[in-house]
Order: C-alpha cells, then sequence, then structure tokens
C-alpha cells in the first residue's frame, strides 16, 4: 500500500508546486488523481518514483510510504526495484528500438529468464498488436501502438504498483476505450494496484475504485469513482455536464461563475 | 600492381584499428553525449602499459593482455566516476571541456613515468610474409584486420543481445525514460566509459605492434576523430565502414603522394577528409536520422 502524508515539493529549492497533498493506493484498487493542466499530477507522480531528483526538485516536508517504509529518499532505481514503476506522460518510446527490445528494458532488473519470457507473452497476450510489430522499429509505430509499448514496458518489470501518466493522451477515442479496457483487465488479473493521471475525467473514473481532484497543487476532493462521478463540481467543470445532467451550453454561464473556488 | 595492392591492405588494416578506437568514441557519444576528447591519450596510455606490463615486468602474453584490458577497465571507471559523474547536469560544454582535461592529465602521466617517449612493443604476431598476388604483405596485417573484425562482431552482438548493451542503446534515445524504468544511467554511462577505454586499449595494442609507441599515438585519437565525423558521430556501422575509407585515403594518398609533395602528406589527408564531410555532409555517411513522425 501507498500512503503519501502531506507531502511538499520544491523544484531548485524555490519553487513550491505541491502544498500538502496526501493519497493513498489500497493493494489491487485503481485510484486515478485527476485535474487541469499545471495542478501538479505529474508532479505528484515523479515525487513516488524518484524522478523528481533529476529535474532538480524535492520533496521538502511530509512522507511517502511504500507498505510502511519510508521512500522519499530513495533514488529511482530503488523504487523501481520495490516494484513501483512510473509510465512517463507522452509516449517516451525509445525510438531507435524495436518494440521487444523497449519491452525488454523495462523487464532490466529481472534475472529470472523464464518469468521475463512468460511475461513477454503475457503483454503480448494483452496487446496483441505488438506481437505482430515486435521486429518494428519503435520510433515509427502509431501514437496508440507507442502508447500500448510504454503500458506494456512497465508491465514488463513485474510492477506491484504501476503509475500511468495520462495514457489519453492525444489517441483516438476508440483507442482510448481500447487501452483503459486492458488496464482494466490487467489490475484485475494480475492484482496490480493502478494510479493513473488522467484529464480524461470520464474514461478514468469508468475504471477507477477511488479518485482525488488536483488543483494548483492540493487535492480539493476525493472519493470513490461513484461520488465523483455524481457530484455536481465534478460534472459540471471536469465533464462539461451541467446539473441537469445536459450538455452544458457556455453560452449561458456567467462570466464569473464559470470558475469554482474550492476553498 | 603490386604497390596498389600492398598500399590497400596496409590502409585498411590500419583504417579498422582507426575504426575500433572510433568505436571508443561513439560509445560515449551515443551513451551520454559527451565528446571524449582524450581518446588519444587513452591510446597511448594504454600502450605503454602494455609495453609495461610485457617488456618491463616479462609478463607471459596471455597475462599481459588480461592485465591491460583489466587495466583500459578500471580506467574507464575511474574518469568516468571521478571526473565526470560530479559533473552530471552540468552544461556538456563542461564536461567536454573536461575530457580535454583528463587527455593533457594522461599526457603528463605518461611522460613522466616513460620519459624516453619512443619505444617498440614485442612482436605480438608471427612476421613472416604473406604473398597475395604480386604483393608483398606482412602477416601482421592480416591478424589485425581478424582482431579488429572479432571485436566488432562481439560489440554488434552486445548491442544487439545483452542486456546492458540493449539499455546502453536506451539511454541514447531517452535518458528519463530509462530511469522510469529503474536503470541507473550512471551506471551506463560508467559501463561505456569502460567498454570505450577497452577498445581504444586494444586499438593502441595493435597499432604500436606495427608501428611502434610514440607520442604520435595521440593522432590516433585526431584519426579517429575523423573516422566518426565521416562515419556519423552516433552511427557504429559508420565508424566501421569509415574506418578502412580513412585508412585507405591515408596510405593510398601517402604513397602516392609523397614522392611529388612532402614526407607528411599521408598525416594531414583524414583532415582534408573532416573539412570536405563537414561541408557536403555535415551528419556524415551513417549519421543517425532523427526519427520524427509527422
Amino acid at each position: 500500500m501507498l500512503k503519501l502524508n502531506n507531502i511538499e515539493v520544491t523544484y531548485l529549492n524555490v519553487i513550491r508546486v505541491l502544498h500538502g497533498v496526501s493519497l493513498s493506493v489500497e493493494d489491487g484498487a485503481i485510484v486515478t488523481l485527476l485535474g487541469a493542466n499545471g495542478a501538479g499530477k505529474s508532479t505528484t507522480l515523479k515525487a513516488i518514483s524518484g524522478l523528481l531528483h533529476i529535474e532538480e526538485g524535492e520533496v521538502t516536508d511530509g512522507t511517502i510510504e511504500w507498505n510502511g517504509e519510508r521512500i522519499d529518499k530513495k533514488s529511482a532505481e530503488e523504487i523501481g526495484k520495490l516494484g513501483i514503476i512510473q509510465a512517463l506522460e507522452g509516449r517516451r518510446v525509445f525510438g531507435h528500438l524495436t518494440a521487444e527490445e523497449n519491452l525488454m528494458v523495462g523487464a532490466y532488473h529481472r534475472s529470472d529468464h523464464r518469468a521475463v519470457k512468460r511475461d513477454l507473452e503475457m503483454v503480448y497476450h494483452y496487446f496483441p498488436r505488438l506481437k505482430m510489430l515486435r521486429h518494428n522499429i519503435a520510433g515509427y509505430l502509431s501514437g496508440g501502438e507507442q502508447q500500448m509499448l510504454v503500458i506494456g514496458r512497465a508491465m514488463m518489470a513485474a510492477p506491484k504498483l504501476m503509475m500511468l501518466d495520462e495514457p489519453s493522451l492525444g489517441l483516438a477515442p476508440l483507442l482510448v476505450e481500447e487501452i483503459y479496457d486492458i488496464i482494466n483487465r490487467f489490475n484485475i488479473e494480475q492484482k496490480t494496484s493502478v494510479l493513473l493521471v488522467e484529464q480524461n475525467v470520464r474514461i478514468a473514473l469508468s475504471i477507477a475504485h477511488y479518485g482525488y481532484v488536483m488543483e494548483n497543487g492540493r487535492i480539493v476532493l476525493d472519493g470513490s469513482a461513484e461520488f465523483l462521478k455524481n457530484n455536481e463540481d465534478v460534472k459540471e467543470f471536469y465533464m462539461g455536464l451541467s446539473a441537469m445532467g445536459a450538455k452544458k451550453s457556455y453560452r449561458e454561464v456567467k462570466h464569473y461563475k464559470r470558475r469554482k473556488r474550492w476553498l | 600492381m603490386a604497390e596498389l595492392l600492398q598500399f590497400t591492405i596496409t590502409g585498411i588494416a590500419v583504417g579498422m584499428v582507426y575504426a575500433l578506437i572510433a568505436l571508443g568514441f561513439v560509445l560515449i557519444w551515443k551513451s551520454s553525449g559527451v565528446a571524449n576528447l582524450a581518446l588519444g591519450q587513452i591510446v597511448l596510455l594504454s600502450s605503454w602499459f602494455t609495453y609495461a606490463m610485457l617488456v618491463q615486468a616479462e609478463f607471459p602474453l596471455w597475462l599481459a593482455f588480461l592485465l591491460v584490458i583489466l587495466f583500459a577497465l578500471g580506467l574507464g571507471w575511474m574518469i568516468e566516476r571521478f571526473a565526470l559523474r560530479p559533473l552530471i547536469a552540468q552544461p556538456i560544454l563542461a564536461l567536454i571541456t573536461v575530457t580535454l582535461g583528463i587527455g593533457y592529465f594522461i599526457e603528463g602521466v605518461v611522460i613522466f613515468i616513460w620519459p624516453w617517449s619512443v619505444d617498440a612493443l614485442p612482436r605480438l604476431f608471427p612476421r613472416e610474409v604473406l604473398h597475395i598476388g604480386p604483393a608483398v604483405v606482412s602477416q601482421e596485417y592480416v591478424w589485425v584486420v581478424g582482431i579488429c573484425l572479432l571485436v566488432f562482431a562481439l560489440l554488434t552482438l552486445f548491442f544487439r543481445y545483452h542486456k546492458m548493451g540493449i539499455a546502453m542503446r536506451a539511454t541514447a534515445d531517452d535518458q528519463m525514460a530509462v530511469q522510469a524504468c529503474g536503470i541507473p544511467v550512471t551506471t551506463v554511462f560508467s559501463r561505456s566509459w569502460m567498454f570505450a577505454c577497452v577498445v581504444a586499449a586494444i586499438g593502441g595494442i595493435l597499432i604500436s605492434s606495427i608501428g611502434g609507441i610514440t607520442q604520435g599515438l595521440i593522432e590516433t585519437g585526431l584519426k579517429a576523430f575523423s573516422v566518426v565525423i565521416l562515419g556519423g558521430l552516433d552511427s557504429f556501422l559508420g565508424a566501421i565502414v569509415a574506418g578502412p575509407i580513412i585508412g585507405l585515403a591515408e596510405s593510398l594518398g601517402g604513397g602516392y603522394l609523397t614522392p611529388y609533395l612532402w614526407a607528411g602528406v599521408k598525416d594531414i589527408i583524414p583532415f582534408i577528409i573532416i573539412i570536405i564531410v563537414m561541408i557536403i555532409k555535415p551528419y556524415g555517411l551513417f549519421g543517425e536520422v532523427r526519427i520524427e513522425r509527422i
């Protein structure tokens, strides 16, 4: 179980971007972190995975615990070995490697060849298209295929917690549904916890069990997926629906009413 | 005719060694983006170390060779660990300048330990001449070509199938994503320096077994640069193809032009090639095309 206790994150010792974020991910759950651009979602993920150090960021206050052990001072490598794997935003495949080599990089730390081979088959089972493309150069794959590859690469690490940063970014709606379906199946079948950062609230809440809404480096709302789906504010500000459930016409809203003030 | 064949064979052999040394450059450039300007000095130092093992300590060949490889691994590890790692996240120019400094440092150490600065390695390969058609060629050139091809093959297999090799190529593509996979890039950098020093050392042994050890070995580093620039900074294949081209140009040009021009003409040919390549094809023959989907 992952637990963030009131963490603050500061970049370059000056710019504070998270002001006390607390959240937890139960074993086997899908938890989603929602919010607009610049809310601090990706920073939260990087704080967990240890990638913050590379960007001159630092957890200056609060604690991050994984199964009771503090991990906020650990390096990305150590955290990866604990089974917390982050798939970065923006389909960062290794462009000059083949699809299969990309997947094998994900399994770098594992020495049990038989298990790695089995997991490779497992990834191909979830993403049959990758199996057909396995000898193709990753840089030339389509956007959806690259996103599948990035998720598959995270799966290859045999993660206990898989963190996905906007897997729907820039993909066609059908493809988004396909990918979310696979994430959901993976979670159910492999019992891997998933922490999902999304801007596409509707699709994220369709598979998540619990969700947090972030704004300006703070968590402003949290609850079960059902609760969030039916919450008027979430509906209005993140799904673009009015209280009646109909599509909202922005012409009717007074400009000053559009922005929700949470505190 | 005999002359032509002879120039060709020596050219290819020497060019292969340049290619080998150039691989040391490409390795580091590809994984960390640092241009290693100390290459020639590393070649020089490892040649002298081989001399120390074979001539001064009188170890048998296999032991000496093993120790040289270990020495090169250690050298690469030390350079990365103590000179470059503290500079991670600094501007790349700073790192390149540091390699320049390392080069001069090594040169100073070499002059300090072996002040006579010219010597010969004992013969490593049989020197009976081979008759290839009308040409008469020393057998050692054939050995040199063989060893170079063997090292190329090993490196190719390593980069294709070994997980460290794949991780090194991945690092060249996206350092951040490699770290997200839980792979420490510092280890990748360290390994690439170690490997680079080993191939440079092997290149150094080969070339000094033919031509002896002189301060001129530093220039082989410069010639390796011309190989790299001709072949493309980030291309292994480029280095392997461009090496023999530079070697041939040097040996043919040197062989045929020296009587008409002056004795050192051979040494400037690689640099003339660099200038021409820079004008016509600045990314080199095989420089990696950035994959960009539109």
